[in-house]
């Protein structure tokens, strides 16, 4: 998409709806314990939060996140989730063991929870950038609306 | 050709309709599923991992090694796709 | 028993929207139907007690409809004019 598409209401309304949903994706990533929903959810929101700026305003409008960019993201995102388990490796634990994380914390259950919220945020990022860069080899340089 | 394949759909749909009254029923505490692992996960989940919903524990925790597969394959899928898409564009490409 | 004919409605409602989007000529409509049929499996597996696949259904179902419309619109199929 590389031009800006839009009238006074679809502006409007992009501009209400955009924080709100990436809001509600960081909720559901740092709330996933507790309530239906986890990284691939939270993912998947923020991309879509994104996805909404990107349909009104136009590709370099915001969030600077494309090309090659968004699939180094998303491998970095997979990849934090492989580190936090070869940093329980390093401890003296095995594959994804929480309760070795070097922390000083001395409840394994919290500890467990800090490599869950740990782990989340990767696959949090892992499918955000994906979806992003999926959408933008889909629509570079070309407008969704022209005709 | 045509009749074969609506044979063949009417009777996969026969078959389907007649094994699906073996299912155990939705929520059945006695169907085999819910006898052997999910009454360990449910007594053990939140004083093992601190999580007090069962589904993020056993995705994250107990079965963590599985969700680093699905979040590679999401990675590799989404790199292929972009691979793909940008074939035959800019330097070097053979397309166009 | 008012939950079972609900039931029986909403995996009615998801099979007459899967022939209608196997059978529809035009893709756009395809894609909108689509996105319907997405949406009646959100409300199916709220009823049967699974709100985090209902959740990814949800957001995915969004994601995905934006991906459909926008491959064919680079396919340049299905624009009507």
């Amino acid at each position: 998409m590389k031009h800006r598409f839009g009238s006074i209401v679809l502006d409007t309304a992009f501009r209400v709806l955009v924080p709100f949903t990436l809001l509600y994706g960081f909720y559901v990533l740092v709330h996933g314990e507790y309530s239906p929903g986890g990284g691939f959810q939270a993912g998947a929101l923020l991309a879509a939060g994104v996805l909404i700026a990107r349909l009104v305003q136009g590709e370099e409008a915001v969030y600077d996140l494309s090309g090659n960019k968004a699939v180094v993201l998303a491998g970095l995102g997979a990849g934090l989730y492989a580190l936090i388990g070869f940093i329980t490796m390093v401890f003296g634990g095995k594959f994804l063991e929480y309760g070795r994380l070097p922390l000083s914390v001395h409840d394994p259950a919290e500890l467990h929870v800090y490599g869950i919220l740990g782990i989340e945020i990767g696959v949090t990022i892992g499918v955000m950038a994906t979806i992003i860069a999926i959408f933008d080899a889909l629509t570079r340089g070309e407008d969704l609306y022209d005709d | 050709m045509k009749k074969l394949g609506a044979l063949l759909i009417l009777a996969m749909i026969g078959i389907f309709c007649y094994t699906s009254s073996g299912l155990p029923t939705i929520s059945d505490p006695k169907s085999p599923p819910s006898q052997h692992v999910s009454p360990r996960y449910i007594e053990k989940s939140k004083i093992e991992t601190g999580s007090p919903n069962f589904v993020t524990a056993v995705l994250a925790d107990y079965r963590g090694y599985d969700t680093l597969g699905e979040t590679t394959v999401i990675f590799v899928a989404g790199a292929a796709t972009v691979m793909i898409l940008r074939a035959g564009k800019g330097k070097g490409g053979e397309g166009k | 028993m008012a939950e079972l004919y609900l039931e029986a409605i909403l995996l009615i409602l998801l099979i007459a929207t899967t022939l209608i989007v196997l059978t529809v000529k035009d893709l756009m409509a395809a894609i909108v139907v689509y996105s319907a049929f997405s949406y009646f499996a959100v409300l199916f597996y709220l009823m049967v007690g699974s709100p985090d696949v209902a959740f990814t259904e949800a957001v995915i179902g969004v994601v995905s409809t934006v991906f459909f419309i926008s491959a064919l619109k680079k396919l340049n199929r299905g624009v009507k004019h």
